[in-house]
């Protein structure tokens, strides 16, 4: 372990892992960090500050202190030279971990662009070493036993995610063959903290406990059905193993790494060596949710004869389906550091992490409803319609309206608008896509960014915005019209009360 | 309980007006731009007017006790079982209204509220009817035949419920004396064009002598 004074230059700490990276190399006396952060440096100032306070420590001081040096600006292009000069190393932790492109150029720019912006700062500063955070899953659907090596041609990855984090390790790599030192980490699935079950976005796993949840619900409303027989297909295979790990630790061995003083380019799988199977996951999540009767099939989605318990879990857990499958594990020399006997997830602990997450609503209600103060309002449509809409629907009354079938347009006019489409089936929100897609809308509501602000954060009825203000409905307005108080019933339900800044850290500062 | 709000003139009142609002289930309350445009230009000449939420409206009371079940329907077919309720809310809003003024009252429809107006009509002792963008293709309006009060019928060249043909080939249908005035803009909603209703509203109720000169109001 290196022992001189070491200046770290951090991106993507307001991101799931990024902050937890930060408090882990500060556990490190003679580690400085300069912090990326996204214009105005006030406002992400405000949620790192939040986030580090939950892990115990306190922005302002270590600002004080000169251990945090807030840096602002936006990869790729933004930075300078003088804001990198006599950095140690780089660990670039910022990332979008939306899989699919869906036409946005989200992932392209920030983990493609971003990473070649830093790069090309990197070398210009002589900076010796570089970090750079990548996935375990980098591997696409190969199986077997993953070496600690760079694939060198793209391997057949799953989705637009997989293949700009390759893209980007490929940079990494060539940097490091020309430039420096360059450490390329693949962490696994991320879960909750080993020791609280705290998560500060909820992906991945996350989406099938929540998938899992809504099953239970739509359970507790339903009379005709044993809880304990659900006819649920798992499109998986139950003796392959699910590779998560604690967030915590991942950033223990991260910081490891990167602190460790290395002499030549390395990768570094951040992966659990005993990882749960999908069995165990499955059980876990039955045992916690009071629920039972799903079995492994070979199947794959869409099922032709989708049954309701089916449609309502796959409307979300669909999004990991890709992973449900593979039996892969990984060449790693990450060592658990755990007594005989324990493991890094278990039982116990998952279901710490799904105590969590349900007192947050999902981590909804920390970061979004009440700890954002209103100069961190910045509502980000594209979180609101890409991911918060796809996270909340299926929780919320709209999906027990079992006749909403519907193809809807939301276009939100202004510098940070845009349009997007999305197609509800049986009260499933079943697609939501940026435009241009092939999705033909049946009608449109047309509204400023400010209305849309005031009406999901509800200080504003949609129906006052239309008939007072400047919204406009295009298309079958009649079905628009219907649509209103199923819309008014789920802005009641999930209030986004100045969300917007947590949503644009999540987008542009989380990983993996 | 149903929300609602009195708007009355500095002076005497003189007439009375009920304002029914267009569908809960398609966004109407009592903040809706025509029924408050309504609602204030009726006071400024010297009506009382009383809008109200209907049951599950705001802070009023009610609504479907299986909200998800009753939404499903309504977005199937555009019916809900217990409309009922909400022509009973007019009542209960046209009795209330009687204990604030004493005056025989216009009932004025808005929309879905031109059939729940109407369904009251028996009761009400109206002294002039008003509906602006009725459906007729929707709803049944013969309660209208029961009342002598003359009748305004407003609407737009550009009603997506109803199309103008076919909103003049009902209007031939009803009795006499009645009126119809056809807009040349607004759609249904009217949006930026609430003068122009307000306008034709204090036209016909100032032709059959139940408005008086413009004043100011006292508030709500």
């Amino acid at each position: 372990m290196t022992r001189g004074p070491i200046e770290v230059f951090l991106t993507g700490a307001t991101g799931f892992l990024g902050h937890y990276l930060l408090a882990e190399l500060l556990t490190h006396p003679h580690v400085r960090c300069r912090v990326l952060l996204r214009p105005p440096v006030s406002d992400s100032s405000v949620r790192l500050e939040r986030l580090l306070a939950d892990l115990g420590l306190n922005l302002s001081e270590l600002i004080a202190d000169g251990r945090v040096v807030p840096v602002e600006g936006v990869l790729p292009d933004s930075l300078k030279r003088s804001d990198v000069s006599g950095v140690d190393l780089v660990l670039h932790a910022a990332g979008n971990t939306t899989f699919h492109a869906n036409g946005s150029n989200g992932l392209e720019t920030t983990n493609i662009e971003g990473t070649r912006g830093l790069l090309s700062l990197a070398a210009e500063a002589k900076i010796r070493r570089f970090v750079f955070v990548s996935t375990a899953y980098v591997c696409g659907e190969q199986a077997g036993h993953l070496p600690e090596s760079f694939f060198d041609r793209l391997p057949p990855v799953r989705n637009d995610y997989e293949r700009s984090k390759w893209e980007a390790e490929r940079l990494v790599r060539d940097w490091g063959e020309r430039s420096g030192v360059a450490t390329i980490c693949r962490p696994s699935i991320l879960f909750g903290d080993s020791r609280t079950g705290r998560a500060s976005a909820m992906k991945g796993l996350y989406l099938v406990a929540k998938a899992t949840e809504i099953l239970a619900r739509a359970m507790d409303d339903n009379r005709d059905t044993d809880r304990h027989e659900i006819a649920l297909r798992i499109l998986g295979c139950r003796d392959a193993t699910c590779n998560v790990v604690p967030i915590d630790w991942a950033a223990r061995q991260m910081t490891d790494i990167a602190l460790n003083p290395a002499t030549e380019s390395s990768v570094h799988h951040v992966t659990n060596p005993d990882p749960p199977t999908h069995q165990e996951v499955k059980g876990w999540l039955e045992e916690y949710f009071d629920i039972a009767g799903g079995r492994f099939s070979d199947e794959t989605w869409p099922l032709t004869d989708a049954n309701h318990y089916e449609e309502l879990f796959y409307a979300l857990g669909n999004v990991c389906l890709d992973y449900f499958r593979n039996g892969l594990t990984f060449e790693s020399r990450c060592a658990a550091d755990l007594p005989p006997g324990r493991r890094l997830i278990d039982g116990a602990s998952f279901a710490r992490c799904m105590k969590y997450a349900q007192a947050t609503n999902w981590c909804r209600t920390p970061l979004v409803e009440h700890d954002l103060p209103p100069q961190a309002s910045r509502l980000d449509p594209a979180w609101y319609f890409e991911s918060f809409l796809p996270e909340a629907v299926p929780c919320s009354v709209v999906a027990k309206v079992e006749a909403l079938t519907a193809v809807v347009q939301y276009t939100i006019t202004g510098p940070v608008g845009g349009s997007w489409v999305s197609r509800f089936d049986r009260g499933l929100l079943t697609e939501t896509h940026a435009m241009p897609t092939a999705l033909k809308p049946e009608f449109e509501y047309r509204l400023s960014y400010e209305d849309l602000v005031e009406v999901v954060s509800c200080r504003k009825p949609l129906q006052d915005v239309f008939f007072h203000g400047s919204a406009e409905m295009f298309g079958d307005v009649e079905r628009a019209l219907k649509m209103v108080p199923i819309i008014g019933e789920f802005l009641k339900e999930f209030p986004v009360a100045g969300g917007g800044d947590c949503a644009a850290g999540s987008r542009a500062g989380a990983t993996c | 309980m149903l929300e609602g709000t009195l708007t009355y003139p500095a002076g005497h009142p003189c007439c009375s007006v009920l304002i029914a609002g267009p569908h809960p289930f398609l966004g109407g309350d009592m903040g809706n731009n025509v029924v408050s445009a309504l609602s204030k230009a009726l006071a400024l000449r010297g009506a009382v007017t009383l809008r109200f939420n209907y049951g599950g409206v705001g802070a009023s009371e009610g609504g479907p006790a299986d909200w998800p079940k009753v939404m499903s329907k309504f977005w199937k077919d555009g019916t809900f079982d217990e409309e009922q309720d909400w022509v009973n809310d007019v009542g209960s809003a046209l009795a209330g209204l009687r204990r604030w003024c004493d005056l025989s009252p216009v009932v004025l429809g808005y929309s879905f509220g031109c059939w729940t107006a109407v369904k009251n009509l028996r009761e009400s002792n109206a002294k002039a009817i008003v509906l602006i963008s009725p459906n007729p293709k929707q709803h049944e309006f013969e309660p209208l035949c029961q009342s002598q009060a003359p009748l305004l019928v407003i609407h737009s060249d550009n009603d997506f419920t109803c199309a103008a043909p076919e909103m003049m080939s009902w209007f031939e249908s009803l009795r006499e004396p009645k009126t119809r005035i056809q807009l040349s803009a607004g759609e249904h909603f009217f949006r930026g064009h609430e003068l122009d209703v307000t306008a034709t509203v204090l036209g016909f109720l100032q032709h059959h002598r139940l408005l008086g000169a413009e004043q100011h109001d006292n508030g709500h």
